[in-house]
């Protein structure tokens, strides 16, 4: 792996709290401004990939648009950890390596820093994620296949698949904190000295830590905290079951060999931060999200006549895509 | 990354409407005036352009098209694996993407690189084809370990190129950067930890000149081992002109058992044994040895005699380095980096188009080709009409190129040049007093400014429409950058 320490990974997507707060809080804005203006807060993709604004509200249906509500910041957030639930079932219905699952939610979770839920349906965007992240990690899954797979349109995953590149800037190198895992339970076998019987509680240490990344991998926590500091956190909470070491004692260990800039009061401070996303994570009940459909439908201004309408229009558009292999070049 | 509005994914609606009508250039393509195309490949085209904006007026990228993958494939893999790698490296030695474009109509990508002039398949072919007399031992090596540094870059980064070659490592032209090396064509690059599949089944299809044994006899796994055999084999190429191993290319199957290329490599290496190269009975090729290449004899060794090298040269000590055929022993850049060779004279420098000899010929590269009629996917007029080799020689453009040279001469050296050994400032003062006039009032690293001004003022004369130079074709047959 490239290094994370000179990465856009480190350099451009870890922000203070109050930085993500303000991300999402510019997202939600933005939509509620739309829906305002327009009626309607769903951009529309077409069959090339670009994206355009809804078009002005037509008059009589000015009254029924402006009873649309906009989900507020906390509605977004369950709306984007249901998919990320989502997303995570997708990957194992394809047997996918975790690696793919840890970089399509990591995608995910940044395209949401750029846009609201209210703006592209987060459906499409997480099977796009999968997508983008199976080409990334080379395990070729083509778009149909993975449409197929789960009953959807692929098309609109190669529709969205620029715009989700786009938005992540193009920074598609990320680092899940798996890996960091292995790799202090390696250096742990050294720290303890470790013999064979030991070698099996280090196995089942590095088992519960997993387990604890997949669940800080659902929180914000990734957004703030390098990998490496999400997996201290995981194996930190793993060993307070299995108590294979002093802890603190083998932080320190890690902050002297590493020459770090970090006082071991810091390090402690960002783990007890991490615990602490992963204790207030809420995961919306069946109510929460039938109330935020609802409203979600209210803002794209969904009727079923409409759904009918967009449904033609898309399939014309590819049709016309199809027509011409390669497109109509540059215009 | 991206066109600036265009980056959070913002301003992506302005940009449509754009797209919307076919005459019109797209609005990205606007900042540039498009010159012509300049490569052609696999992956797609690559085109010249001279930016037009205010700041950096004139300067050239190179824009490189991704044909669209597969229908039905989305964005081109190979695009997007390009991409992906640059945005996380910088190095003097690695080319540079200087922007990401989209043209939404056909989902096509185009990177923007910084220009360079040559690189070293055409100054190879030159020397061959040309002037008819061997690349000069300074350039030589400083192209080398110019070559190395990037490599090393790559490889502490977990990167593996996997298709270097010499049309792939470039050479910057006039500017302050000139005769800088940078390494290019990262779409097969790979992260170590990616799972690595054959080559055969990316569909590309890549030199086998360059490919190292391991490789040939079906190893599945690469390491940066396969970039230091590719390494060795350019080494050879700038001693000799041509090629090392000039294998013919099996085409039968997908990925067919390139005997040929081996037959090359143990004719002049010899046959590799098990007692050098342990792991040679696993390698699948030589275990089924269905051509059978175990029970064929070859001569002894005659590497040296094939590059005209003494066997007790410190050129032919780390070039054999880099041709071990054991992977596991073969050397790594930054052992190369260290390597005696690297420490006697003629010591490398940052330049490597200008000689260190005072006596020493300059050797005038041709300019890239410029293909002006083919335009921009049929779309585009081309505006520009003189030759792209005239670059800062364009009125107007005077101005901040000179001051642009001027500024380079007190420049500190760069991090490069600090790798190098000690000794050779010294070494290239007399060098130079020759090209400066014996005078050295600002330090050495001007000495080579000196030289490489006098240098750029001859190539600004080559580039006089009234001293073209004779009998070189303007025009040839594009290949893969």
């Amino acid at each position: 792996m490239a290094d994370f320490q000179t990465s856009t990974h480190r350099a451009k997507w870890i922000f203070t709290p109050q930085e993500l707060v303000e991300k999402y809080k510019a997202a939600n804005q933005r939509a509620i401004q739309t829906l305002e203006k327009y009626g309607t807060t769903q951009m529309e993709v077409d069959a090339d990939g670009s994206l355009s604004y809804p078009e002005p509200i037509a008059r009589d249906n000015a009254d029924k648009h402006s009873r649309a509500k906009p989900l507020n910041i906390e509605e977004e957030q369950f709306m984007r950890v249901f998919y990320e639930n989502k997303l995570r079932e997708v990957c194992s219905a394809f047997y996918f390596p975790n690696k793919i699952q840890a970089t399509a939610l990591i995608y995910f979770k940044r395209f949401y820093l750029q846009w609201s839920v209210m703006e592209h349906h987060p459906k499409h965007i997480m099977l796009t994620c999968v997508y983008a992240a199976c080409k990334i990690e080379e395990n070729h899954v083509s778009a149909e296949e993975l449409g197929k797979g789960i009953s959807q349109d692929h098309q609109m995953i190669l529709n969205y698949e620029m715009i989700v590149y786009q938005s992540l800037e193009f920074d598609l190198i990320v680092y899940a904190p798996y890996r960091s895992v292995e790799g202090f339970v390696n250096d742990m076998e050294e720290f303890c000295g470790a013999k064979d019987e030991q070698n099996q509680i280090l196995k089942d240490l590095q088992e519960t830590a997993r387990i604890e990344v997949d669940k800080i991998m659902l929180t914000d926590a990734p957004h703030l905290f390098p990998p490496g500091q999400l997996a201290l956190a995981a194996l930190r909470c793993a060993n307070e079951m299995h108590r294979v070491l002093d802890f603190e004692r083998y932080l320190r260990s890690i902050l002297t060999r590493q020459n770090s800039e970090h006082t071991i009061s810091q390090l402690i401070e960002s783990l007890n931060a991490i615990d602490t996303w992963v204790r207030k994570y809420k995961f919306p009940t069946e109510k929460d999200m039938k109330h935020i459909n609802r409203k979600l439908k209210s803002c794209w201004g969904h009727s079923s006549h409409d759904d009918k309408k967009r449904e033609k229009k898309r399939h014309k558009s590819n049709k016309s895509s199809n027509e011409i292999p390669n497109g109509p070049s540059i215009g | 990354m991206g066109d600036g509005n265009n980056t959070s994914g913002r301003g992506i609606a302005a940009n449509n409407t754009t797209s919307s009508s076919n005459s019109e250039k797209p609005e990205w393509l606007q900042q540039y005036n498009l010159l012509g195309k300049i490569g052609e490949g696999t992956y797609g085209l690559v085109f010249l352009a001279r930016i037009k904006s205010q700041t950096n007026r004139g300067k050239c990228i190179a824009i490189k098209k991704f044909k669209q993958s597969k229908d039905g494939d989305g964005v081109s893999p190979t695009a997007i694996r390009e991409i992906m790698l640059l945005r996380e490296i910088t190095h003097e030695n690695v080319v540079k993407l200087v922007n990401v474009h989209i043209n939404h109509a056909d989902m096509s990508l185009y990177l923007a690189f910084d220009y360079a002039e040559y690189d070293l398949y055409e100054i190879i072919r030159h020397h061959r084809d040309k002037v008819n007399h061997a690349i000069n031992q300074y350039t030589v090596k400083s192209l080398l370990w110019q070559l190395l540094n990037g490599l090393n870059y790559l490889h502490s980064n977990w990167i593996i190129h996997r298709d270097l070659k010499p049309s792939n490592i470039l050479v910057m032209g006039d500017g302050d950067e000139q005769g800088v090396v940078k390494i290019a064509d990262f779409g097969l690059a790979r992260i170590y930890q990616a799972p690595l599949k054959p080559l055969s089944e990316n569909g590309v299809v890549v030199t086998i000149w360059y490919r190292a044994p391991e490789l040939l006899l079906g190893a599945k796994h690469y390491t940066s081992a396969v970039d230091m055999w590719a390494v060795g084999c350019i080494f050879a190429e700038l001693l000799t002109l041509k090629p090392l191993f000039q294998g013919a290319e099996a085409k039968s199957t997908p990925n067919p058992f390139q005997l040929d290329q081996l037959d090359k490599i143990f004719k002049i290496l010899g046959h590799p044994t098990l007692e050098k190269w342990p792991t040679l009975g696993n390698l699948p090729h030589w275990q089924s040895d269905s051509q059978h290449i175990q029970g064929h004899k070859y001569d002894n060794a005659g590497l040296h005699s094939v590059v005209h090298l003494s066997l007790k040269s410190h050129a032919f000590d780390l070039l054999s380095k880099m041709l071990e055929y054991d992977p596991r022993k073969r050397i790594t850049a930054a052992q190369a980096l260290e390597h005696e060779y690297f420490r006697i004279e003629p010591l490398p420098g940052r330049n490597a188009l200008v000689p260190s000899q005072p006596g020493e010929k300059i050797v005038n590269y041709p300019t890239r080709p410029v293909d002006q009629n083919t335009d921009f996917e049929g779309t585009t007029s081309i505006q520009q009409s003189q030759p792209v080799s005239s670059g800062n020689a364009v009125a107007g453009n005077m101005g901040g190129a000179h001051a642009g040279r001027n500024g380079s001469v007190n420049r500190p050296m760069p991090a490069p040049m600090q790798r190098m050994p000690q000794g050779m400032m010294a070494y290239n003062f007399p060098a130079q007093a020759g090209v400066a006039g014996g005078m050295n009032p600002g330090g050495i690293p001007m000495q080579r400014n000196i030289a490489a001004q006098a240098h750029q003022q001859q190539q600004l004369r080559r580039k006089d429409p009234g001293m073209n130079m004779p009998g070189y074709p303007p025009q040839q047959k594009s290949r893969r950058l």
